[in-house]
């Protein structure tokens, strides 16, 4: 409960903080606010005073003074609510934005571990319905506050000619505000309750489409029509529900202010006939009452949004507050040239969840040369990969490349010397060129083009419809698992990287292509410092050396014949992976 | 003073409607409406009352302004304060009257509409399901008629009672005074204007907004997702500038829509003041010269907001009416596809047992009516070409021959998926055109090649076989195919939810449900679409016994993708090139050395 208030008190720290900037704009929206809510009070005593003047039919000169009084606040009252309309939107969406630019390049930088643990969907409702919660009260703020000032103006002229007229007049519309508010709480669950039913009628309809053929073959249309109807009665049910509440609030709210209309004319009235009151006043305050309408009501929403908002900011702030665990050190220390020299020297390693997975590992990896390493699932093989470019930090020991400790150096030099192709690729909405060249968006075409030869996807991607041009991705020309791969590859061979890193890297290449890519990744690696996970004896095959991993150490290293020759764990763990491919790809051993 | 303001989402082209087809669409909504047209009259009649009640409130202020303050009458200020609430009072109560009537009439005809549109689409031949998209169907049934739910929910009720309310007050005041109602009319057409131009300007500005937060959206998603290989390789300056490109373009687009609404939304207070001023000013020199009354005047300020607001809610509305309207031309146009294979008028029964006969059959796909976007689609190549094949009862039958030779149109034809163009097909010497819907598919069953489930339990799956069925008949079913120790071997037996994650059933099972339905279908005769792709080991034998129970003592016509099957049959007929090439038992195909011996031979030798 309390974690909670905090988590709120916090988004609205944020909010302040963002909304800060803004101020001109939030001055030029406040003082247009005031303006306007002036001039809204003077037009009915403009108008009541000249009805007056009209029933005494003193002089016909000062009704046109008044109307033309009138007028100027009319241009007065319009103006100015463009303005504080403008201000206020513009200061939410100001908000809004640098805000989720903020929260997007804060994620762009936090480390692995934490997007491990994050859902893309949750990070995307962060900067998306979240900041939409907070642009909603960003704007609804200002327009209150000039509504209370509209009010408290209201209720002052009011209170100033009769205290029992006001009561009487404005004594209900309160209850408007209720009114709202327990209209929109009730009524949410029921059309939350109808669109569940709606999705659930679509969910028939489509697979009834999608199952046409079994529905002809067996001639079940009349079943499936049935349970569409049962479906349509149901939604049918749902929606009077949601009418009833309609038929019930919608007259009510509407009914409020016109029972202020009534307490207007009859008590009004009353005063009019003492000579307490004139008729035009009776004419203003018809005209406040209307006024008052939508303020009542805003203030309900601002209520409820106010608190969906704090929570949106809460969950925001929260992210925000995650501060990246992989940092630059204070003073980096250049990255000395040399051969890509790695060394692991007694690293242990745990993941969130606690298990350990690498306890002591000794490994050196000589400049140029390429190992190897082989381990049976969940053996550490790829977080000894995701160490070397500092994608999480080891818990003991420490990763050298080239003499240096790599938390010694700036994240950019260390990257930018460390080339990683994942087993998952991953290709951006992007033509296949940019894609490609990512870590180099200006590169000339003919280095593309060489990488993408190295990677054996020159041939495939010269067919694409567009050639390199073609944009591939999501949105884009889908490619098999293999191409994927291919591309990936070109992109660490263009970034030419002391150290490379193929983590399970052509797992999905078909093994008929697997040839092709071997005699060219032979040709990357030549005089490159790689770092090879694999499981397929031909992958493994291009390295110098293999390394055994077992219980987070190194537990063998020798040549693929040795080890075959000496190891009896060597050779229960690649039968293991083995015939976990075969399982994996469901084909028949 | 009525209800909320409605928010309908912006207009683009797929849901705009011309003038001519709006008409159409109306008179033919008329039409559908005459059952329900008690109900409408008394809806109708509802809003009539209310917006009397509604228009007589400032008729009654005058009043009692006139009577009452003028006249000095302190009875008549009572009066008068006495009959606004009543009259108010039953605003209210009539106001409930009507949105009640008009919901419930609403909601009767989309659920009328929903089931009736469902059950013509379900009607329809596959011919139609094979020339339109699914998603599109699916969006006549979802969002089409759900734009219809907005209205009836909402927009309705709004757009009759602002035409009544801007008539019958323009009626009554041009009675109170012609003069001052003259002055006040000047301001409606500048209004008018404003909203239209703000409405038109407003759509295409939200139009943007919805293409901009998408495409934000979309890289803010790759972001995300991608975020491993940016850090990668240090890229994240790049993303975080490309991030900051679409987000800004989403702000400008947004930003622009508040210019839009800046200027027209001020012109609308303006124009309150404006109509104030005018009715003030010109009334009270009237009152002044005698010409008019006080209360009139007053009366007049009130009704200012029903000449006003109608203009703005209505151009609003538009939106709304043009989805709706452009959403039943679609439905409309959906129910006016003709089913290609009806059930004639005086159809009989098939007989209960027969031979199955194919008669000089000629058959090529398209040649139907246009696709509901209006594409043409003409009559394609020959895919059969005088086809003649009689199955005898009980005699099972392999289709074999290379894709597309039209192994599976025959068989298609066979179960009345469609008709011949020539020729035609007979069960126990009935024309399938001639039978009866219902009586077709008790003695035909189609199981075709993909297993597919509906969401529901595995024995709501197999039931589809026979809506009617018990749970005894299902579990006979499952007997009969020896297919029970399965089936309970799954989490919850037969009534494991099988869309449920965890319990995804394997190709194969799928494959026995499939044929579970069949049997509880329990046809004559089984057309059957053998799978092309290889099932999982473990159950290809159990789907293969299952098979040789379901087909005992039934006539069945196979298209047989492998060859093992075929040799199973009692007959084997090659269709190459829309023709009957040989037709014989396996043994006598393998013995004639055609073309099934040179397949049978190369079947063997890679097997």
């Amino acid at each position: 409960m309390d974690a909670e208030r905090e988590a709120r008190r916090a988004g609205w720290r944020l909010i302040r903080a963002a909304t800060g900037p803004q101020w001109t704009w939030v001055t030029a929206g406040i003082a247009a606010g005031a303006v306007w809510t002036v001039a809204r009070l003077v037009v009915p005593q403009l108008a009541g005073a000249a009805v007056d003047d009209g029933i005494r039919s003193e002089d016909t000169q000062r009704v046109f003074v008044l109307i033309v009084a009138m007028l100027a606040f009319g241009i007065m009252q319009a103006g100015a609510s463009g303005v504080r309309r403008y201000c206020a939107f513009r200061i939410a969406l100001r908000t809004e934005t640098d805000l989720r630019a903020q929260l997007f390049a804060h994620l762009q930088r936090l480390h692995f571990a934490f997007h491990d643990e994050a859902q893309t969907g949750q990070l995307m409702a962060r900067a998306n319905s979240d900041l939409q919660q907070i642009n909603q009260v960003v704007i609804l703020i200002p327009l209150t506050a000039a509504s209370l000032l509209t009010m408290l103006g209201v209720v002052v002229i009011m209170v100033s000619k009769s205290v029992v007229l006001a009561v009487l007049a404005l004594g209900l519309l309160p209850l408007l505000n209720r009114a709202a508010t327990v209209f929109s709480r009730r009524i949410t669950p029921v059309n939350l309750a109808l669109q569940q039913e709606l999705s659930g009628l679509s969910g028939v309809v489509e697979e009834s489409l999608s199952g046409i053929r079994v529905v002809k073959g067996f001639g079940a249309e009349r079943m499936q029509n049935e349970r569409l109807a049962a479906r349509a009665d149901a939604v049918y049910e749902r929606s009077l529900q949601a009418a009833r509440m309609r038929a019930w609030f919608m007259p009510l709210i509407d009914l409020l202010p016109t029972i202020s209309l009534v307490a207007i004319i009859w008590y009004g009235g009353h005063l009019v006939l003492d000579g307490r009151l004139e008729i035009g006043d009776i004419l203003a305050y018809n005209l406040y009452v209307a006024m008052l309408i939508w303020p009542l009501r805003m203030v309900g929403m601002l209520i409820a949004q106010a608190s969906r908002a704090s929570a949106a900011a809460g969950r925001i702030h929260e992210v925000l507050a995650t501060d990246p665990e992989v940092a630059d050190p204070e003073h980096p220390v250049p990255l000395p040239p040399g051969p890509g020299d790695l060394r692991f020297e007694g690293v242990s390693f745990a993941y969130a969840t606690g298990r350990r997975v690498l306890d002591g590992l000794e490994l050196h990896l000589r400049g140029g040369e390429a190992v190897a390493i082989v381990g049976a699932t969940g053996s550490g093989k790829t977080t000894v990969a995701r160490l070397v470019p500092r994608f999480y930090d080891v818990a003991a020991g420490r990763v050298v490349l080239d003499g240096v400790d790599v938390r010694e150096l700036s994240v950019a030099a260390l990257r930018d010397e460390v080339g990683i192709v994942f087993e998952d690729t991953f290709l951006f909405s992007d033509s296949v060129r940019h894609n490609i060249a990512f870590s180099d968006p200006g590169a000339p075409f003919e280095l593309v083009e060489r990488a993408a030869r190295l990677a054996g996807a020159h041939g495939f991607i010269a067919a694409l419809p567009d050639g390199y041009d073609t944009v591939i991705g999501e949105h884009g020309y889908s490619l098999s698992g293999g191409q994927r791969q291919r591309i990936a590859i070109a992109r660490a061979v263009l970034h030419d990287p002391r150290v490379l890193i193929l983590d399970d890297a052509t797992s999905a290449v078909d093994p008929s292509k697997e040839h092709e890519i071997r005699a060219a990744l032979a040709e990357v690696m030549d005089n490159r410092t790689t770092l090879i996970i694999a499981h397929r004896p031909a992958t493994i095959a291009l390295a110098d050396r293999v390394v055994l991993l077992d219980d987070g150490r190194a537990v063998a290293s020798g040549s693929h014949e040795e080890l075959l020759a000496t190891s009896e764990r060597y050779r229960e763990v690649l039968a293991r992976i083995e015939d976990d491919e075969a399982a994996a790809e469901g084909s028949p051993t | 003073m009525r209800g909320g303001w409605i928010e309908s989402g912006p207009l683009d082209e797929e849901s705009r409607i011309d003038r001519a087809a709006a008409r159409r669409v109306v008179l033919r909504l008329a039409r559908m409406l005459r059952p329900q047209r008690r109900a409408v009259l008394v809806a109708t009649g509802l809003l009539v009352v209310q917006t009397a009640a509604l228009l007589a409130g400032p008729l009654i202020v005058r009043w009692g302004v006139d009577a009452g303050l003028v006249g000095r009458n302190g009875r008549v200020v009572n009066l008068a304060a006495l009959a606004y609430l009543v009259v108010a009072l039953l605003g209210a109560g009539f106001g409930r009257a009507v949105i009640w009537s008009v919901s419930r009439t609403g909601e009767q005809f989309l659920r009328g509409l929903r089931t009736r549109v469902f059950r013509h689409l379900t009607g329809l031949d596959l011919g139609f399901f094979e020339r339109e998209k699914t998603g599109r169907l699916v969006a006549r049934m979802t969002s089409d008629i759900d734009a219809l739910q907005e209205l009836v929910s909402q927009g309705l009720v709004m757009f009759v009672q602002n035409v009544l309310i801007f008539v019958g007050t323009l009626v009554v005041i041009t009675l109170l005074s012609w003069e001052l109602t003259l002055c006040t009319i000047v301001i409606v057409p500048p209004l008018l204007a404003a909203s239209i131009w703000f409405r038109n300007r407003s759509n295409s500005a939200y139009l943007q907004v919805r293409d901009s937060i998408s495409s934000n959206l979309s890289t803010l998603q790759e972001g995300l997702e991608g975020v491993r290989v940016v850090q990668a390789y240090g890229r994240e300056g790049g993303f975080i500038e490309r991030f900051e490109a679409t987000n800004e373009a989403q702000y400008e687009a947004n930003i622009e829509t508040v210019r839009i609404a800046t200027r027209y939304f001020p012109i609308v207070e303006f124009t309150g003041v404006l109509g104030i001023a005018v009715v003030v000013g010109v009334g009270s020199v009237l009152v002044g010269n005698d010409a008019l009354e006080v209360g009139t005047v007053l009366a007049f300020v009130l009704y200012l907001s029903n000449l006003f607001e109608p203009i703005q809610q209505l151009s609003q509305l538009y939106n709304t009416l043009q989805s709706a309207g452009a959403a039943l031309a679609k439905i409309f146009g959906l129910l006016d596809t003709p089913n290609s294979v009806p059930e004639r008028p005086g159809a009989v029964d098939l007989p209960p047992s027969g031979a199955l006969e194919v008669a000089g059959v000629t058959f090529a796909y398209g040649g139907g009516p246009p696709d509901t976007d209006g594409v043409e689609h003409p009559l394609g190549p020959t895919v059969l070409d005088a086809v003649s094949i009689t199955v005898a009862p009980g005699e099972r039958v392999a289709l074999v021959g290379p894709t597309g030779a039209g192994k599976s149109t025959l068989a298609k034809l066979m179960a009345r998926f469609y008709d011949p163009l020539a020729g035609d097909v007979s069960y126990g010497g009935v024309s399938l055109r001639d039978a009866t819907r219902v009586s077709l598919r008790e003695r035909i069953v189609v199981v075709p090649q993909e297993g597919f489930l509906f969401a529901g339990t595995l024995r709501d799956n197999i039931r589809v076989g026979d809506p009617d069925a018990d749970d005894a008949r299902i579990e006979a079913a499952v007997d009969a195919l020896g297919l029970r120790e399965h089936f309970e071997s799954l989490p919850e037996g037969l009534d494991t939810e099988v869309r449920e994650r965890g319990s995804r059933l394997s190709a194969g099972e799928k494959q026995l449900v499939s044929l579970a339905r069949a049997a509880l279908a329990d046809p004559t005769v089984l057309v059957l679409d053998e799978a092309t792709s290889n099932l999982d080991p473990g159950t290809e034998l159990e789907v293969e016994r299952a098979l040789e129970a379901l087909t005992e003592g039934r006539t069945v016509v196979v298209v047989a993708h492998r060859l093992s099957t075929a040799a199973r049959c009692d007959r084997v007929a090659v269709v190459d090139d829309g023709r009957i090439l040989e037709l014989g038992s396996h043994d006598e195909l393998v013995a004639l050395g055609g073309r099934y011996a040179t397949l049978f031979a190369a079947w063997t030798r890679s097997a």
